[in-house]
């Protein structure tokens, strides 16, 4: 399994909307999450930057949050999205 | 093209563009605008800004006034804006200016200046061509 990181923010609103459907991924798939608020913890905001190349690729042009990220498969996906597509996604 | 400072003899109106206005909106006087230096305009702003930042219902009005007459508005649900400007206001009081809380800063001026609310959502595609569309966070939503 593929080490997976949510990038959000606090005040965002499709970060809160992730939130519980990313509490059921890891209850029901068992898929980890590190999640990793940005706009309050600058280390946090520097490690999504890291991910500048891969993000912006996926993500309009920017750094948007919610953003989750596949380590591994160097893969992201960003906004808010349905828990099915989600949960097929993280698991591939 | 490489925006300058530009300032109204008349009224110290400052404007910052490729070019000065013809019309002072201020005053009315047509042909008013000399060049200046950015550090002049930083000056006059800063003895002209009265120090006071922006209260929520402060933002709130003056996005309101600004979606008057365009084909977009302020999201109706109170609850989500009232998050949203709590948001926007916490990032320009720790990173300066007024950030979306729904992208993050790359530290890189141009492209940090696309991000500071209200954005040109319009051009983006959660909105262009969209009959539901939005600005990223939801602020802003077609009429």
């Amino acid at each position: 399994m593929s080490k997976l990181i949510m990038f959000h923010g606090a005040e965002c609103p499709h970060c809160r909307a992730m939130h519980p459907l990313v509490d059921r991924l890891e209850k029901e798939a068992g898929i980890v999450v590190e999640r990793l608020e940005v706009w309050h913890n600058e280390k946090n905001a520097d490690a999504m930057r890291s991910y500048r190349p891969l993000i912006t690729a996926k993500c309009g042009g920017q750094l948007r949050v919610p953003t989750f990220i596949k380590v591994e498969a160097n893969d992201a996906v960003c906004g808010e999205i349905p828990y099915e597509k989600l949960k097929e996604w993280a698991s591939k | 093209m490489k925006k300058r400072y530009w300032r109204c003899f008349v009224c110290n109106d400052i404007h910052i563009g490729v070019r000065p206005p013809e019309l002072c909106p201020t005053c009315k006087v047509v042909h008013a605008y000399v060049e200046i230096t950015a550090r002049e305009a930083r000056t006059i702003l800063g003895l002209l800004h009265e120090g006071k930042d922006f209260e929520p219902e402060d933002f709130r009005k003056a996005i309101e006034t600004f979606t008057e007459g365009n084909p977009f508005m302020v999201n109706p649900d109170r609850e989500r804006v009232d998050g949203l400007i709590g948001g926007i206001l916490g990032n320009e009081s720790r990173h300066g200016l007024k950030y979306c809380p729904c992208r993050l800063m790359t530290k890189e001026v141009e492209e940090d200046l696309k991000i500071v609310c209200p954005c040109n959502f319009t051009i983006h595609e959660t909105y262009k061509d969209i009959e539901k569309g939005e600005c990223w966070c939801s602020l802003f939503i077609k009429r």
